[in-house]
């Protein structure tokens, strides 16, 4: 049957296939995006077989080992001018790249080598890769173990034997008793100290607040000398406790020897783990895989970002989105409400409804421009000047922080939250209002107990979009509290417990400083991607969690069917 | 049911031995409007009301769709306020005090002359929670004073027995009938004086219509009640005094029984013989 073009059209089916393509098209694209991410990050994580080979060039050998990063054609005529000689009649090569780590050794834990090139490739069952704090990760063979500079094993061959993991099993116990001190060190460094270092600190603003405000009663002084000297005290205990911790800690060491032939000795306080990658059953894979994403997902970063974990940006991009709620969700409620119960409906009321809708298209930099200016310098100056005084001229909230941030973007995001709750405000039906008033129920009585619920989850959809915003949002940030690299949580265990001052890490931020302002581009590149999934999930979940606020609210609220 | 309806024959014979001797000079005035004047913007929507309502009565209005007759009726409770471009003039005496007068408070002058409206409204609560926000309204604290008080205001609304058991659910489960009886008690619960009815069965499928006649002809004992209809048959059967309102004007007023059977205007006769509406 033939069907006419105009028929066809008259039909409508064009339209529908125009806007299914549309959809279709966009869903390619989401799923596109968050599988391109979700590949590249997540395989970062997957300890990948160590190979070693000789990379034969000119006559010159170089033994080399190394995990396979990526590979790319190359043109030969490229490589021909560069040099290279390139056999006849090829039109491309194979170009790879490999992770040899070693960047103490070899200077750069990546190199780029031709595929054609490689010759002798093995798997050597008994090549180690070593994690460690400095220098990134270590390939090779291990040798001997030390104790207090006296060798307590060795292994001299290149096959993998019961002696080797004699060797083995000997060096894993001893990273094992590393990191268990480790984790001693570092609860003594960031709690113990940390509160005494804290306190001591809140003395001295003390102090100098008593200095300041010219208080001659000599038994106040005292209390804090007294309070000081205590605290001394138990710093120089825990001081001379960290010091024989640190003498243990730093007891053992390890020699291996590099693919290259050279040999290193690496103490076993730098080595956060080990394993053998060729010789690693498959659940020994997915245990490592799911510890290091544990790891990434726990652990302070190492290495200039470029190494475990991103828990401090998490933690940062949360709290500042759940201040920002607390903070814009007031504001944004009461503004719509006035707007529309209250404000006189007019020319006035218009031109402010235009000024809100126009605020939501400011790009957000400007935003943080004035954030920096006004919240930051002007604001948190006069705050320092009237309540802080005794921290001068060190800033208290003079500086980028928590609160400023969180503030800017509360800012940034209370348009919508307006547009929203005026939407809600609008939709409630006008019966419901008359029935409270016929009550005997004031105006504002009538707002409080019947019309702001029923708008509840209007305002929710605002905060939803609200988080959706600003969680995304990093140039702001940048210039209202955003760091590189925050020592500590802005929530812990000294009081006031919850630190609005503090600068703090956020998972944007962390992209753009990754993925840019890297020194290990190489080693950071597959952190993006982990870091990108992962904002897009912690946004994902908080707008999931608002979403289910939400719904429950509009089942309670569900309108009246009218 | 039909026990139900029986009885509800009944009462209806009742209210019309009643209804003749009922005359006007008789009554307890509750409500005296004098010369009132409405205007929307530049329309004016009632040009010179005069008439008394009379107390623990059920008085009617009658009319074409805009006629006036809501409009009369939300002046009672100042509801036209809340329309910016409403504007009034004359008097509404309540106690021989105008209710337009600067000092009358609004909120306690609406507590004191209760509305129900044409649909359902009530609120997104449980149903308790729905007799009794008037009464927190008020500021009432006592848990006992206020059971009390929601368990009397819902028998008066003949609905206690269908809810009893599910107080604490959600007022949007109930039936539309069930609803407007659940805003009657609502607005019963704060013993207001004047009841309004604002077309309260329109909404509503017969048989819950027939409850709220029976309710009505039962809260007249206690309450002084307006009703506003749209239908002939039910200001017959329920109300003692009729308002016939025709182009914002108040056409005639008296007995139902009277107007019903006997008008003394021309108009009122062709709108009850259904010569237009």
């Amino acid at each position: 049957m033939k069907v006419s073009l105009k028929e066809w059209t008259k039909s409508g089916e064009p339209w529908v296939w125009l806007n299914a393509g549309a959809v279709a098209i966009c869903m390619i694209m989401v799923v596109g995006l968050l599988s391109l991410i979700a590949v590249r990050g997540l395989g970062h994580f997957w300890p990948a077989n160590v190979y070693q080979a000789d990379y034969v060039e000119n006559g010159n050998s170089l033994r080399l080992a190394g995990e396979l990063v990526d590979s790319e054609d190359v043109p030969a005529d490229q490589l021909r001018d560069s040099g290279v000689a390139v056999p006849e009649g090829v039109e491309f090569m194979q170009r790879d790249l490999l992770k040899i780590g070693n960047r103490d050794v070899g200077g750069s834990d990546f190199i780029w080598v031709l595929d054609d090139f490689l010759e002798n490739r093995s798997n050597p069952e008994m090549l180690f890769a070593a994690e460690r704090r400095e220098w990134g990760n270590f390939y090779g063979y291990l040798r001997s173990l030390k104790e207090n500079g006296q060798v307590v094993a060795s292994y001299d061959g290149y096959e993998k034997n019961a002696e080797y993991m004699q060797l083995w099993n000997k060096f894993e116990a001893s990273i094992e008793r590393a990191l268990d001190l480790h984790e001693e060190i570092a609860e003594i460094e960031k709690h113990e100290i940390g509160a005494i270092n804290h306190e001591l600190e809140r003395l001295r603003l003390k102090e100098r607040a008593l200095q300041l405000k010219e208080v001659t009663d000599q038994s106040r002084y005292a209390e804090i000398d007294q309070r000081r000297k205590e605290l001394d005290a138990e710093y120089e205990v825990l001081q001379k406790n960290l010091l024989d911790l640190y003498t243990q800690f730093n007891r053992d060491s390890f020699t291996a020897e590099t693919a290259g032939g050279q040999t290193i000795e690496v103490d076993i306080s730098k080595v956060v783990r080990a394993f053998l990658p060729n010789n690693m059953s498959i659940t020994e894979k997915v245990l490592h895989y799911f510890s290091k994403i544990w790891e990434f997902l726990s652990e302070d970063p190492r290495e200039a970002n470029t190494e475990g974990g991103i828990f401090p940006a998490i933690f940062g991009t949360v709290m500042m989105v759940i201040l920002m709620s607390v903070m814009v969700t007031p504001f944004g409620v009461v503004a719509a409400v006035y707007l529309r119960e209250y404000a006189k409906q007019g020319f006035v009321t218009r031109l402010i409804r235009i000024a809100v809708n126009n605020l939501a298209g400011v790009p957000s930099i400007v935003y943080g421009v004035f954030g920096l200016g006004f919240f930051v310098y002007f604001l948190g100056g006069h705050i320092d000047d009237a309540f802080f005084p005794e921290a001068k001229p060190a800033p208290t909230f003079g500086t980028p922080g928590l609160m400023w941030a969180s503030l800017t973007l509360a800012l940034l995001t209370v348009p919508v939250v307006i547009v929203a709750t005026e939407e809600g405000l609008s939709r409630i039906p006008r019966a419901v209002r008359e029935g409270s008033l016929a009550l005997g129920a004031t105006k504002a009585e009538t707002l409080w107990k019947v019309v702001l619920p029923m708008a509840s989850p209007a305002m929710m959809t605002g905060v939803i979009l609200a988080i959706a915003r600003a969680a995304g949002e990093v140039a702001p940030l940048m210039l209202v509290g955003v760091v590189k690299l925050a020592p500590s949580l802005p929530l812990d265990g000294n009081y006031p417990y919850l630190h609005l001052d503090q600068k703090f890490m956020h998972l944007g931020f962390h992209i753009y400083d990754v993925g840019f302002q890297s020194p290990n581009v190489e080693a950071a590149r597959p952190l993006v991607y982990a870091t990108a999934l992962l904002l897009v999930i912690v946004i994902a979940l908080l707008n999931m969690s608002a979403i289910a606020i939400r719904n429950h609210l509009r089942e309670k609220y569900k309108a009246l069917e009218m | 049911m039909t026990s139900e309806a029986k009885t509800h024959a009944i009462d209806i014979s009742a209210m019309q031995r009643d209804n003749r001797i009922l005359r006007l000079e008789d009554e307890t005035c509750t409500l005296q409007v004098k010369d009132l004047r409405l205007s929307y913007g530049e329309k004016e929507a009632l040009h010179g009301i005069d008439m008394t309502i009379p107390k623990n009565r059920v008085t009617a209005f009658i009319g074409p769709s805009g006629c006036g007759k809501s409009t009369l009726l939300r002046c009672f409770n100042r509801m036209n306020d809340l329309v910016d471009s409403c504007n009034i003039t004359g008097q509404i005496l309540m106690d021989d005090q105008n209710i337009y007068d600067r000092s009358v408070d609004v909120a306690e002058l609406r507590r004191r002359v209760g509305m129900v409206f044409q649909k359902p409204n009530p609120f997104p609560k449980s149903i308790y929670e729905n007799v009794a926000y008037g009464l927190r309204i008020q500021g009432i604290k006592k848990k006992r004073v206020i059971d009390d008080t929601v368990e009397w205001a819902l028998r008066s609304a003949a609905l206690w027995d269908e809810v009893k058991d599910r107080l604490h659910e959600s007022a949007l489960g109930m039936s539309g009938g069930q609803q407007q009886r659940l805003v009657i008690a609502r607005t019963i619960a704060v013993k207001p004086e004047v009841l309004l009815l604002d077309e309260p069965a329109s909404a509503l499928d017969p048989i819950s219509t027939l409850k709220i006649e029976e309710l009505i002809h039962e809260l007249k004992k206690d309450f002084t009640i307006v009703i506003v209809t749209h239908n002939m048959q039910q200001a017959a059967r329920v109300s003692d005094y009729t308002a016939f309102m025709y182009m914002g004007d108040l056409i005639e007023f008296g007995v139902t029984d009277t107007l019903f059977t006997n008008p003394s205007k021309k108009q009122t006769e062709d709108y009850i013989t259904g010569r237009y509406g």
